[in-house]
């Protein structure tokens, strides 16, 4: 299962899930539904929600059971 | 998101069946006598009072709706240019697509809807077939599918929106 980060990253850089949709081109709900994990979005949105973040995808984005980003 | 005409589509949809369902049971094998010959080519039909009163409700309410479709419709359309819905389009409006997450939840409220078809067509054929139903039950059985698969994509869609969070 694709863990994630999203919601940490987005606080850090004190935006909603509407800012950060419209910086990756996407819908609120579709941001809500990959924070609360419901949803494994593809490849490009990941690189997306990880330039606009500011973060390696690895960081934002990793598999249950990875052991360096589940400390 | 939570006002967007495509979520209410289903709600209308419904109302439209049930209004559908209620000038079925009004209108039911109104032709009494057919005649069609050399010499004459007519029809009779017969509509009780109070069914006739039910109809002519019916069919005000479906227009009415009908009007205030269309006008929720446009409005949406002029709201939403790139996303404009047509009434008669073969694809399904409520299909909500515009990203991948959206996709994501069209997909699974349609494979449910899917589920739910290959089911209830087969047992509604199968009851049509055992039992001796009168056309109008057997009208009733479609309308009642038609309903189910509009409440099921409804609820899906609903509950996924409704669930996140700011």
């Amino acid at each position: 299962m694709l863990k994630n980060r999203v919601k940490e990253m987005r606080a850090r850089h004190s935006l909603t899930q509407s800012d950060l949709g419209k910086q990756v081109d996407v819908t609120r709900q579709t941001i809500a539904f990959i924070e609360k994990g419901e949803f494994s979005p593809s490849i490009t949105l990941s690189l997306k929600l990880a330039k606009a973040l500011q973060v390696d995808v690895n960081e934002l984005f990793w598999l249950e059971g990875d052991e360096y980003n589940e400390k | 998101m939570k006002n967007d005409f495509r979520l209410k589509y289903p709600l209308w949809m419904m109302a439209f069946i049930v209004l559908l369902a209620i000038i079925a049971y009004s209108l039911d094998s109104p032709v009494v006598e057919y005649v069609n010959n050399s010499n004459e080519t007519s029809m009779e039909m017969t509509i009780e009072p109070a069914k006739g009163i039910v109809l002519l409700v019916s069919l005000v309410l479906y227009f009415t709706l009908l009007a205030i479709f269309l006008l929720q419709l446009k409005k949406y359309n002029r709201q939403n240019p790139t996303q404009k819905i047509s009434a008669i389009s073969i694809r399904p409006p409520e299909y909500l697509e515009q990203d991948e997450g959206m996709t994501y939840i069209t997909r699974k409220a349609v494979q449910k809807v899917y589920t739910y078809i290959t089911w209830a067509l087969p047992i509604l054929a199968t009851i049509a077939i055992i039992l001796p139903l009168s056309k109008l039950y057997i009208i009733y059985g479609i309308l009642a599918v038609a309903l189910g698969q509009y409440l099921i994509f409804y609820f899906e869609i609903r509950k996924h929106v409704k669930e996140e969070t700011e």
